[in-house]
């Protein structure tokens, strides 16, 4: 979580208003798509994948000192979800994803979710054109190596949340463009 | 002192007098009118060199512009409506119909405004949700200057702005200009402010806020009016609420504008 240069706060983060939920729904809708925006980018920074409520409730993400406004977890729960949800259901496009205990959530539900400031699509994308442009079509890479090795340190996806390059990779495998082999947690790859 | 006529004589006189003195009155308005004639195309013709000469300032140069359109103005000639600056001066031909701007600019300066009307429309149709369709002149101005794609700002000024939202008036397109305060608003939703809504809203631009008992203590409203001009702004999405402090606050979106985006 720490980074040498700090998180540039939107304006939207210095008005009063933005940590109460709205009672006008257009307003409303507004303002959840500002909170999204502000989600993403503040993961984005911090190279977050997954957004604990109970831990970030209290990090000026959600609490702004300065105003003493913050963000309650009841909250930032509706915004996750709102998040969560497509676009055609009134959502915010999938930005967000809810883990349960199964994928190693926890017990509580609705307590930690994915933040998709990319999509797992666009980091198959990512990676794709990475293979792609680095000629590697054909190579054999480990799982860790395309995590933590030197050859991905200039890339976004480097030191990336194994569990979402496992989705990223898993979509890879649905498009026909690589092959996953080996045991769990030693998983190699194969790019065609 | 000349001897005063006397008799019917007298009459001839006199009549003939004031004859004269209509015809001399016909000349010399006829000289008058004319030498202004003269004067007033001497001037649309400076006025189009002008105007052809610093073309690139004008369109470069949004104060400039601004003064340049104000003298325009001060002679009668709107620059965007139809003009009626033909004859002489429409020697390009432009067609019965061109603008002033069309017909000495060669229509490059309508472009221009429609171009900003296209952006103003944009930004007003993107935060409507945002601010309830009430967006400050000021802040648009900030906000197309900037632009959203490299490169794409377009420098103008308030005048521009102004220009270009009136340019949109025949199009029946609902978007007007109006005064809260000492600041003007485009209101992107053909929807009337009342006095109590736009005296609250004028409160805000000087306090930042305000809540019931503010303006209960300041305009010495009863608290049932005051809650129904807040409710009836909230409900229009003009104001956004502030719940966490002792009293409900009420903050206007304006200044969210900055760089949402």
């Amino acid at each position: 979580m720490t980074t040498t240069t700090p998180f540039p706060f939107p304006p939207t983060y210095n008005f009063p208003p933005f940590f109460t939920p709205q009672p006008n729904s257009n307003t409303r809708l507004s303002q959840l798509e500002k909170w999204s925006s502000l989600i993403q980018a503040w993961c984005r920074h911090h190279r977050q994948y997954r957004l604990s409520l109970v831990d970030a409730i209290d990090t000026p993400l959600f609490h702004n000192v300065q105003l003493r406004k913050r963000l309650d977890l009841a909250a930032a729960r509706d915004v996750l979800d709102w998040m969560t949800k497509s676009e055609e259901e009134g959502g915010g496009g999938r930005r967000a994803e809810w883990l349960d205990a199964s994928t190693g959530g926890n017990a509580v539900p609705k307590s930690v979710a994915y933040v998709w400031w990319r999509r797992p699509e666009e980091w198959a994308d990512v990676v794709a054109d990475w293979v792609e442009n680095t000629g590697q079509r054909g190579a054999v890479l480990t799982v860790y190596e395309l995590v933590q090795g030197e050859a991905t340190v200039s890339q976004d996806f480097h030191g990336m949340d194994n569990d979402v390059m496992m989705k990223t990779l898993n979509i890879l495998v649905k498009r026909g463009k690589i092959q996953i082999f080996g045991n769990e947690g030693e998983e190699g790859v194969k790019f065609f | 002192m000349s001897r005063r006529g006397v008799g019917l004589g007298a009459f001839a006189n006199r009549t003939q007098a004031t004859q004269s003195y209509a015809t001399h009155g016909a000349n010399l308005r006829s000289t008058h009118l004319s030498s202004l004639q003269t004067q007033l195309s001497v001037f649309q013709s400076l006025l189009h060199t002008f105007a052809l000469e610093h073309s690139s300032t004008i369109k470069s140069n949004p104060t400039f512009r601004a003064e340049f359109a104000r003298m325009c103005n001060t002679i009668g000639v709107d620059p965007l409506a139809a003009s009626n600056v033909k004859g002489k001066n429409s020697r390009r031909g432009l067609g019965e119909g061109g603008s002033f701007w069309t017909q000495i600019m060669g229509g490059d300066m309508n472009d221009f405004y429609f171009e900003v009307a296209v952006r103003v429309v944009e930004l007003c149709r993107e935060t409507r949700a945002e601010n309830g369709g009430l967006i400050g002149v000021e802040e648009c101005r900030n906000r197309v200057g900037k632009g959203k794609a490299i490169g794409s700002g377009l420098e103008v000024s308030e005048d521009d702005i102004l220009r270009a939202v009136r340019s949109l008036e025949p199009l029946a397109s609902g978007f007007s200009i109006v005064r809260v305060g000492s600041k003007q608003y485009i209101r992107s939703i053909p929807k009337e402010l009342n006095t109590d809504q736009a005296t609250v809203l004028e409160a805000i631009q000087v306090l930042g806020f305000v809540s019931v008992s503010m303006l209960r203590l300041n305009l010495t409203w009863e608290k049932a009016r005051a809650q129904t001009v807040i409710d009836d702004l909230v409900a229009d999405g003009l104001v956004w609420v502030d719940a966490q402090g002792p009293e409900k606050e009420y903050w206007s979106p304006q200044n969210l504008l900055d760089d949402s985006g």
